[in-house]
């Protein structure tokens, strides 16, 4: 009986496919209309891991607004577009597809490491500028146009390996989430650096737990636990290990932990020590930190202030010096410039030796691998009480 | 020689659409006329079109309603990606691609077999649930798997086919799938097949043997979910078992529901349809307004199912729907044909009643999938 | 010792999951559909609680708040989604469930933002008892789940209403008429069923402070398959499974070389339960008809 109005609807469907196709049609990059520079990322801005992607937003426009306010790029201004991917590598193409087309010169790639692994392969096949704020992943720079402002998850475990290896303990407790990509990176280099004499106790968790009972009593003789993970499921760990894990434990973590003071009204609840290795601390009272922090609290409070966002601000000011040194070493860069040409240019600055200095860092350079080089720090966040 | 004129062309019509359109694509493509961004689109189409066809074997005319779709697709997404890694470098692309399009749909095929025994005890919800916790199990040990065998939370690094060709082969898979699927279920194991959904006992007592046809159906299903996993795996460079999670068996299914169940047509159109809008609401609303995205598509989700299938709204529905839209504009042919067409199940009487049995009827058997269409003569 | 430690923290985890299975029992057993929604609603009750915190500072005012809230949504998602579907085939409405579901996470993260919340309701402090430390949040929510699994039962079985509910969900046709309005009863139980959704949100806040708009979303398909190993409709079941899938989970991350299948392996007793008992624990069995 219903079969007309399919019919009808399959070749209705079919023309309006046909037309929007139809509707675009030729290269692809379509530079030749820009009127400002367009930078582009891919992030989680829903789901359960938005807070980050957001964050990374947040600050990008924000560093996107403050150039723009001082002039842009030699009177040219810089847009900055960031699309969904819900921590979901499978949505990646669709908004490369339409970042690219939709004429993205440059790109902070992706803000998650699983995303990130299909970002750099197809950034890497029309020869894009990706400069990561927080794809941590060992791979994500594979290739020779993906940059990473974050350090890489192999480097943070060994940092941290040879951290522990210099405490002289004899045993320690290690927590991480075996189902990603970040936490699980640094703990297998953690673990490879570690020297073989300190026995570990080492629990897991998966997904989105929230109850963390039975890992804290496997942990609860632990006087120094490892938690290579983000602040939030870090902060329900420590709220729950309340009276089980002794007061004089050590918690420590990497550049995922920041952010954990302000999941709490009062961190002093927390009776341990909480320390972290991060190019970035949200508490930070001083320098060029202190100023990014009071500048993103004002605008968009302190709910998503992490270093993602940090990281990320660094970045569009990164690409932006690095394109204004090139400019002034004779280059030409202008509103109209395809990515991939400009790829070339950045790459060049930043293979050979262009260093800039940040919120998260001074004198940052990058290797010809697309790893950063800047100084870790060891943030205590809370000592113990 | 069968003549051109007794050619049943309502059987044919949805091949000739998607090998038309797919021509059309091709040549479009071909002629520099498509983007990037359209190739991918229409191999996630072509993808979920199989995806949608597929499972309408189990859940429309099986009559089994199955949560564990994508965990098939995880498997044929896993080892025909696997195989492809290791294949390409010694065979080259194509003898590659075939093989492991193979391998992970017989293998996915064999999960089906073993995810249908249970399927032989289990009526209703309490299959859904078992399908769904099969998937999540497929998932987490992929997921847990060593870096070596499968990637383990990185994901499994597998070979791109050419976005030229990939989307023309994903769609030739699908004209497939829709060959194997509209001809079972034309067969007399078709009739079989619906026969147990309809009713289980009264179609063991006609000597059907149930547990082959659900057993064959799962197979078929199943086969086809791992094909389109390894299209999935050939369409991205990185194979992550989160996507593989109940959440991407329910947007299946979704597919499946909206396209009206035992309607492969509208499995079709609700699959192109449900991904087009979706990568449509992804690329269109960026930054602060992404949050939009799951809202509008839920409203819309909402809106469809209730003006689709509230019995409330019927007379509405027959009144307001695009069959009756077009008839107003085509000329009234008086035919003995249609004459004939009396309307039963339009007078107004009849459709209380209906509605009434209707109630009673669906409240006492835990699970009864909407009948079939007819076959207009 | 060790083994006791273990079965606490299984009693931990499982009274929550057999908090929200019991919500999630009354509305399937009696409305015949799997509400993918509770989850939820769960956290909208947590929002809610987050919300009374924040404005007036007091718990027990906030909790009030958070229940009455979660039944009039309740009610509202069933007169505005489920209602014009009775009758309709029972995945259209799995479908409007899982839109619902969506539409509520995705207003969540539009009205919160994306960045998670810390709750702290009351810290209830630990308790030593013959050398183990027991959090009081598990005797709280313990105790809590059996008041509520006796009432519950005593409320279907004793009250006209709760035997109202039975007929309902033995045959809807058959009930009305008999004179019970099947709409009203429905209404009921899923007013009944998000006021759960309440308790079960206060109760996993005061395990883990952290609220998102996804807190409800695992927890409430971990607890669906709760529901569904102690069979589904039976509300002791609801409770035994949860404890059960508690107990297994616990144990399960015990072990290390296991402990990241653990999602897997409470699927896979699910299944083997199944297979052994096609209707759950506690399940009844039904007789099929031609």
């Amino acid at each position: 009986m219903k079969t007309i109005t399919r019919k009808i609807l399959a070749v209705a469907l079919a023309l309006v496919m046909v037309m929007s196709f139809a509707a675009c049609s030729g290269g692809a990059n379509y530079t030749e209309e820009n009127t400002e520079y367009i930078i582009g990322v891919s992030g989680p801005l829903t789901g359960a891991a938005a807070v980050y992607g957001v964050a990374v937003q947040n600050s990008a426009q924000m560093a996107v607004d403050e150039i723009n306010a001082n002039g842009g790029l030699n009177g040219v201004t810089f847009k900055f577009i960031a699309t969904d991917d819900t921590n979901d590598a499978t949505k990646v193409t669709a908004n490369y597809a339409s970042m690219y087309e939709g004429g993205m010169q440059v790109s902070l790639g992706c803000v998650t490491t699983a995303p990130g692994l299909e970002f750099k392969q197809l950034s890497v096949e029309d020869n894009i500028f990706f400069l990561t704020p927080s794809a941590s992943g060992d791979k994500i720079p594979e290739f020779e146009n993906g940059y990473q402002m974050c350090f890489a998850d192999g480097n943070q475990g060994k940092v941290a390996a040879d951290y522990v290896n210099s405490l002289g303990l004899s045993e320690i407790g290690i927590f991480y989430k075996s189902d990603d990509a970040y936490s699980n990176g640094i703990f297998e280099q953690f673990k490879e650096n570690l020297d073989p004499s300190i026995a570990t106790v080492e629990t897991v968790f998966t997904g989105e737990a929230s109850d963390f009972s039975s890992q804290i009593s496997s942990l609860k003789d632990c006087s120094f636990i490892f938690m290579p993970i983000y602040y939030q499921p870090a902060s329900i760990f420590m709220t729950q290990a309340k009276g089980i894990i002794a007061d004089d434990a050590v918690y420590y973590g990497c550049d995922g932990f920041d952010g954990l003071a302000g999941q709490f009204e009062d961190f002093s609840v927390i009776p341990q020590e909480v320390s972290m290795l991060s190019h970035f601390d949200s508490n930070a009272t001083e320098g060029m930190a202190a100023e990014y922090i009071a500048k993103y609290t004002e605008k968009f409070g302190t709910d998503t202030l992490n270093q993602f966002g940090a990281s990320a601000y660094d970045c569009v000011y990164a690409i932006y010096y690095a394109m204004e040194e090139a400019i002034a070493e004779g280059e030409t860069i202008d509103v109209t410039i395809s990515a991939s040409d400009l790829c070339d240019i950045l790459k060049a600055q930043f293979n050979s030796g262009f260093s800039y200095s940040g919120v998260t860092g001074e004198n940052i350079t990058w290797d010809e691998n697309g790893y950063v080089a800047k100084i870790a720090v060891k943030y205590t966040l809370k000592e113990a009480n | 020689m069968a003549k051109l004129k007794d050619v049943k062309w309502n059987h044919y019509i949805n091949y000739i659409v998607v090998a038309g359109l797919t021509l059309l694509f091709a040549v479009l493509s071909l002629t520099g006329f498509l983007e990037s961004s359209d190739k991918y689109l229409l191999e996630k189409v072509a993808i979920a079109i199989t995806l949608a066809v597929s499972l309408s074997m189990v859940v429309g005319f099986l009559g089994e309603l199955s949560l564990g779709h994508a965990g098939f697709m995880c498997i044929g997404a896993y080892l025909g990606g696997k195989a492809a890694v290791i294949l390409e470098p010694m065979l080259g692309e194509w003898p590659a691609l075939i093989i492991s399009l193979a391998v992970g749909g017989i293998v996915a095929a064999v999960f089906g077999v073993i995810i249908g025994l249970p399927a032989l005890r289990l009526r209703g919800d309490y299959l859904a649930i078992v399908t769904l916790a099969f998937g999540e199990i497929v998932r987490s040990i992929f997921m847990n798997s060593s870096k070596e065998s499968f990637g383990g939370s990185l994901g499994l690094d597998t070979p791109r086919f050419n976005k030229d060709i990939l989307f023309i082969i994903a769609f030739v898979l699908v004209l497939a799938c829709l060959a194997v699927t509209q001809n079972l279920i034309r067969s007399k194991h078709g009739r079989a097949i619906t026969a147990i959904r309809d009713n289980e006992i009264a179609a063991r007592a006609t000597g059907i043997d149930v547990t082959k046809y659900k057993l064959i159906v799962f197979a078929i299903s199943s086969f086809f979910a791992g094909i389109a996993g390894v299209l999935y795996s050939y369409s991205n460079f990185t194979v992550q078992s989160t996507k593989f999670s109940y959440n991407y068996s329910i947007e299946i299914l979704v597919m499946v529901v909206l396209g009206g169940m035992g309607n492969i047509n509208g499995a079709i159109i609700a699959a192109a349809l449900i991904t087009f809008l979706d990568v449509e609401l992804q690329t269109i609303l960026t930054g602060n307004l992404a949050v939009l995205q799951d809202l509008i598509y839920a409203l819309i989700l909402i809106v469809i199912v209730i003006y689709n299938n509230a019995p409330a709204l019927r007379p509405f529905r027959e009144k307001y729907n695009l069959k009756a839209f077009i008839e107003k504009f085509r000329p009234h042919v008086p035919s003995k044909h249609r004459d004939d067409e009396a309307k039963w199940d339009r007078v107004p009487t009849k459709i209380k009643m209906d509605e009434i049995l209707s109630v009673d009827l669906q409240v006492s058997s835990p699970y009864t999938p909407d009948k079939p269409e007819k076959e207009e003569k | 010792m060790e083994f006791i430690e273990t079965l606490i923290n299984g009693l931990s985890i499982g009274s929550t999951y057999a908090m929200i299975a019991l919500g999630y029992t009354m509305v399937y057993g009696i409305a015949k559909m799997l509400n993918f929604a509770h989850g939820d609603v769960i956290m909208v009750g947590g929002y809610m609680i987050f919300v009374g915190l924040t404005v007036t500072g007091n718990p027990i005012l906030s909790f009030i708040a958070a229940v009455i809230s979660c039944i009039v949504l309740g009610i509202t998602i069933e007169k505005v989604a489920y209602r014009p579907l009775r009758g309709a085939s029972p995945l259209a409405v799995l479908i409007t469930a899982i839109g619902v579901s969506y539409l509520l996470q995705s207003s969540a993260q539009m009205i919160f933002g994306s960045a998670p919340k810390m709750v702290n309701i009351a810290d209830l402090g630990n308790i030593s008892f013959a050398g183990l430390s027991i959090p009081v949040y598990i005797i709280v929510t313990l105790v809590c789940s059996v008041i509520i699994m006796t009432s519950l039962s005593l409320f279907v079985k004793y009250t006209r209403t709760g035997r109202a509910m039975i007929a309902v969900s033995e045959d809807k046709g058959a009930a009305q008429l008999m004179g019970i309005n099947v709409n009203r009863i429905i209404m009921i139980t899923f007013a009944i069923g998000s006021g759960l959704a309440a308790f079960a949100g206060l109760f996993m806040l005061m395990k883990s402070p952290s609220l998102s708009n996804t807190l409800g979303a695992m927890p409430g398909i971990k607890a669906f398959t709760a529901a569904v190993i102690g069979g589904v409709g039976s509300i002791p079941g609801a409770m035994l499974g949860g404890i059960l899938m508690g107990v297994v989970e616990a144990i399960s991350l015990k072990i290390p070389l296991i402990a990241p299948y653990t999602d897997a392996i409470e699927f896979l007793i699910l299944i083997i339960i199944l297979l052994v008992r096609p209707t759950g624990i506690l399940g009844k069995k039904r007789r099929e008809k031609v």
